[in-house]
């Protein structure tokens, strides 16, 4: 043995010297690699996080089109053009010619018109501008129950898309959705959801923490959306069963999905993104107390499962004068977050705390400095600009679904699986979208008598 | 200078190592292309069908879709056969060369049963799903339908076991099969109504004797026969050959007389009762609550051809559901006006042994019947007396027989083991007999269960899985893996073609 490493000893020459030295080389470079795998924390691009943006980068001149110019349509539009530099919105798509009107005199006051012959009015006026071949970002933003169909149609199209959320009211949309984020994908077209807590830096930043083991294994949370009641309309003299229903669609289940959908999805969405995953079941309840038209719910209260002894308390109420707030809190071994810029020790003491940006006079402000609804638009951009793929209508869709697992178990008042959830043959509204009288029967739903999953 | 003289200075000459180096290195050349050659060669369609002469195999891909279609691209053997080249290929192709090698020199490909091996199971043998997605690695086209969108996600989204294959649902893409449908069959049964006169009453039954039943409003009727009681010992022994744990321990039961069908209940039965409930147009899963209680409410239109394209007639009707069944029976026993039921597994068994306590009905070992084991696989099994009493996986072609082509057992029934595995009314359980109850009258099986028992066998079935006391159950999630309905149809399985029932009629039945 001895001798033999004499030999070698002796005897290298420059061949073999190369080799040991590219050997060694490699060595240190993989021992590095190990070394800094082990101690670097992950970041952005690691953990699936999209980058922090000051604005949109410059690029190509893209010209989107609004589909839905309602209040929130119109105010995606505006983020939509303040997130960079050469975007545009050239066609508005609505079923009532009065939203049209408005959403372009706010875009006339900007200086930014939009010609009246990119205008569509009527249930098929998305088809219409979809079809536009200068038009390359669709933002949809109808009701949500129209969604789905929506952005097939842009897929089809082969247009990138901002979608508000949620994205689906029941789980044949959100099969659809599932589908088409794939087609979309296929294509790569991308495609960024309203879930704009997922571009908030705050929440970002407390997401990393929590991801590489600030609070240890998560255990359990709670999510909740507490606020006075919404918006409502009365029926007016002359309008049919659907102009009605539209005009007031934050009221109606087959439009809305309730409002464990509409806003409380947020809440879900952060609590799903935490987690990883979406839970497994969920059993829950909730009553209507105060509403005064549709069919929804005022309240819900639900026990999400996420397997392993691990679960959510998801709760979202809309009553006035009581206890109100919105937000998320999840537990871990070591420690507590509020997911959004605070993480504590076990014993209560802060761990580590976001740091907010300073305005003029040098005072810490209490949020980021780009508005987050702006950011996502920014994000879209980026992505379509840089190639830096993004497509988030998939989890969206599944966080979405969540929150009809959770609405279905307290409307059913049984236990909903996911996998029920998934396969459920539920497909809200009426089959045939026109105005005029609706063949509907709208109860409100009564747990513990049969119903449809 | 001679060659001897040449070899001799490349040897030891003084540039010996350039030499022998460059010869190597072309050596090496020559092999690597001889193989890259013979590798090419033996993968082309023509070296393939050079021997795979059965009669579909070059035609039926032809006329499907892998080389007739509107881009213009043909799929070849190898590209299906086989795993993607770097992903096993090498291997794989060792494997199926040698296999066909040695069919090639030692059987007759005019005696393979090419039939069995489209099945799916078989299939999945020779069909390599890596090769699928190796091409099709877009599983989202834009153009995908709905219904193929919702299959496409539960086949990602599918946890293991069963875990659904491509083929399961694309099976015939490879080769084209003209009996396969891929669509309702909204016309399923509606042709077979005969001209022939029909009855208007059943027969009136006065004693407790075999009698033929002629089904109300229809041409169809079916024998049977009357079954005495009797005590028996239900089970098999330990010592039986190629037993299974849950078939014991043997006890003794007593059972009750009572009419059993002469054969399993055929495609012309099953067809009388589709006619008259068929639910045209109703979505699956929707329970109707009907205001005319008498009225049964049957299947749904069938995917596909639930015949698998076999025929009909008096061969045995398969794939409806455990419930289709028990609704058939409910149905049949209004249109009579007597109680039809499926069998417990207690009057199955009974009914099947005909007195005869040895594993078949009939005189045989399993071991000599089976055809497990590589000495089988070689010599083949021993079929005589079984071929002739039994349609199993010898003898089968793969498919369902006519009943006329078996001889019956000692109760007069045909088809009791074999040709279709038979629904019965018991929930499974493989402890149900361990209740230490030495003696038991008509039992009716464990209380609760999810999955019900099946018994004797089908045309897929080894030898030993078509003994009397051979127990088998329901797989309803496995069954149902590739319907793409949502909910699942509970009136059809979509992934099992073995599996049908028999009747039995109650003794008070007498009137």
């Amino acid at each position: 043995m001895k001798n033999n490493m004499e030999n070698n000893s002796k005897n290298i020459n420059r061949r073999k010297f190369l080799g040991a030295g590219v050997l060694a080389g490699i060595g240190v470079a993989g021992a590095s690699a190990i070394l800094s795998s082990c101690s670097k924390k992950l970041d952005n691009a690691a953990l699936g996080l999209p980058p922090i943006l000051k604005g949109a980068p410059r690029g190509r001149k893209l010209k989107a089109g609004l589909v839905g110019a309602g209040n929130r349509g119109t105010g995606a539009a505006i983020n939509f053009i303040s997130a960079g530099p050469d975007l545009e919105i050239i066609a508005l798509a609505d079923v009532f010619q009065d939203k049209i009107d408005n959403c372009r005199k706010r875009f006339e006051s900007f200086n930014l018109p939009i010609p009246a012959e990119n205008c569509f009015v009527g249930f098929d006026a998305y088809k219409k501008l979809m079809a536009m071949p200068e038009i390359d970002v669709v933002i949809c933003a109808t009701p949500p129950h129209f969604r789905p169909e929506h952005f097939l149609e842009a897929v089809k199209n082969k247009k990138h898309c901002f979608l508000e959320k949620p994205v689906c009211v029941d789980p044949v949309g959100a099969r659809l959705m599932i589908a088409t984020a794939k087609k979309a994908e296929a294509l790569g077209l991308c495609v960024v959801t309203g879930t704009q807590r997922r571009h908030q830096e705050d929440y970002i930043e407390t997401y990393k923490q929590v991801a590489n083991g600030a609070i240890g294994k998560l255990v359990s949370a709670k999510a909740f959306w507490n606020q006075e009641h919404v918006w409502f309309r009365m029926r007016e003299e002359g309008w049919n069963d659907m102009e009605y229903m539209i005009r007031n669609w934050n009221n109606f289940c087959w439009l809305c999905g309730d409002h464990i959908l509409d806003t409380h999805v947020h809440n879900i969405d952060v609590i799903n993104w935490f987690m990883g995953k979406h839970p497994e079941k969920a059993i829950g309840y909730g009553g209507r107390a105060r509403r005064v038209t549709g069919d929804q719910y005022d309240f819900f209260s639900i026990d999400y499962d996420y397997g392993n002894g691990v679960s959510s308390h998801s709760m979202c109420r809309e009553l006035d004068s009581c206890a109100n707030g919105t937000g998320e809190l999840i537990n871990g071994t070591e420690g507590y977050t509020n997911c959004i810029n605070t993480i504590w020790n076990l014993d209560g003491s802060v761990k580590w705390k976001f740091e907010y940006p300073k305005d003029e006079n040098g005072n810490t402000m209490n949020t980021i400095k780009i508005s987050p609804y702006v950011q996502e638009h920014m994000h879209l951009v980026h992505a379509i600009r840089t190639g830096r793929y993004v497509n988030e209508a998939e989890r969206t869709a599944l966080s979405t679904l969540t929150a009809i697992m959770g609405r279905t178990a307290a409307y059913t008042g049984q236990m909903i699986t996911w996998d029920a959830i998934m396969k459920s043959d539920m497909d809200l509204g009426p089959r045939k979208i026109e105005f005029g009288p609706v063949d509907m029967v709208f109860d409100t739903p009564l747990p513990g008598t049969p119903a449809h999953v | 200078m001679n060659i001897k003289n040449f070899v001799l200075r490349v040897i030891n000459g003084s540039k010996a190592r350039i030499w022998i180096m460059t010869f190597g290195a072309l050596l090496c050349l020559v092999v690597i292309g001889i193989f890259n050659t013979v590798s090419t060669t033996t993968s082309s369609d023509s070296y393939c069908m050079s021997c795979h002469i059965h009669p579909w195999a070059e035609q039926t891909w032809k006329l499907g879709p892998h080389h007739n279609n509107r881009t213009g691209v043909s799929v070849h053997c190898v590209e299906c056969h086989l795993p993607p080249k770097g992903e096993g290929y090498l291997l794989a192709k060792a494997k199926h060369g040698a296999i066909d090698v040695y069919g090639y020199l030692f059987k007759d490909s005019s005696k393979l049963n090419w039939e069995s091996k489209k099945l799916l199971d078989n299939a999945k043998g020779f069909t390599y799903e890596k090769s699928c997605i190796k091409c099709h690695s877009n599983l989202f086209p834009v153009t995908l339908s709905v219904n193929g969108s919702n299959a496409h996600l539960a086949y990602i989204n599918a946890k293991e076991d069963p875990k659904p294959n491509c083929i399961n649902c694309h099976l015939n893409v490879g080769h084209f099969d003209k009996n396969v449908k891929h669509e309702h069959d909204t016309n399923f049964g509606v042709d077979a109504a005969l001209s022939q006169e029909k009855f208007t009453s059943a027969t009136k039954v006065d004693k407790f004797e075999s009698f033929t039943e002629k089904i109300p409003g229809t041409t169809v009727a079916f024998d049977m026969v009357a079954i005495p009681e009797g005590i028996f010992n239900m089970g098999s022994p330990d010592n039986e050959p190629l037993r299974k744990p849950d078939e014991g321990p043997v006890h003794k039961v007593k059972v009750s007389k009572f009419w059993m069908g002469k054969i399993e209940v055929s495609w012309n039965e099953y067809l009388a009762f589709f006619q008259a409930t068929a639910s045209q147009g109703r979505t699956e899963g929707q329970i109707i609550v009907n205001k005319n209680v008498d009225a049964v409410t049957g299947p749904t239109p069938p995917w596909g051809a639930p015949d698998q394209g076999w025929g009909k007639g008096s061969r045995p009707a398969i794939t409806m559901s455990w419930r289709a069944a028990n609704t058939y029976c409910e149905w049949l026993s209004k249109v009579t006006g007597k109680k039809y039921r499926l069998p417990t597994e207690a009057e199955w068994e009974y009914a099947c042994r005909g007195n005869t306590t040895t594993p078949y009905f009939f005189e045989g070992d399993p071991k000599k019947f089976s055809s497990k084991g590589i000495f089988k696989k070689i010599f083949g099994p021993d079929t005589t007396t079984i071929s002739s009493h039994i349609v199993y996986l010898v003898n089968s072609a793969s498919k369902t027989q006519d009943p006329g082509s078996v001889k019956a057992n000692p109760f007069g029934l045909k088809n009791m083991a074999g040709n279709i595995a038979e629904f019965c009314s018991d929930f499974y359980s493989p402890d149900a007999y361990k209740t230490g109850v030495p003696f038991v009258v008509n039992p009716k099986g464990p209380e609760s269960g999810t999955e019900h028992v099946i018994r004797g066998g089908s045309f897929k079935s080894d030898a030993k899985d078509v003994r009397s006391a051979a127990r088998d159950f329901t797989k309803t999630q496995a069954w149902l893996l590739t319907d793409p309905q949502m909910p699942k149809s509970i009136w059809w399985y979509s992934d099992c073609i073995d599996n049908g029932f028999r009747v039995v009629c109650e003794a008070d039945s007498i009137k």
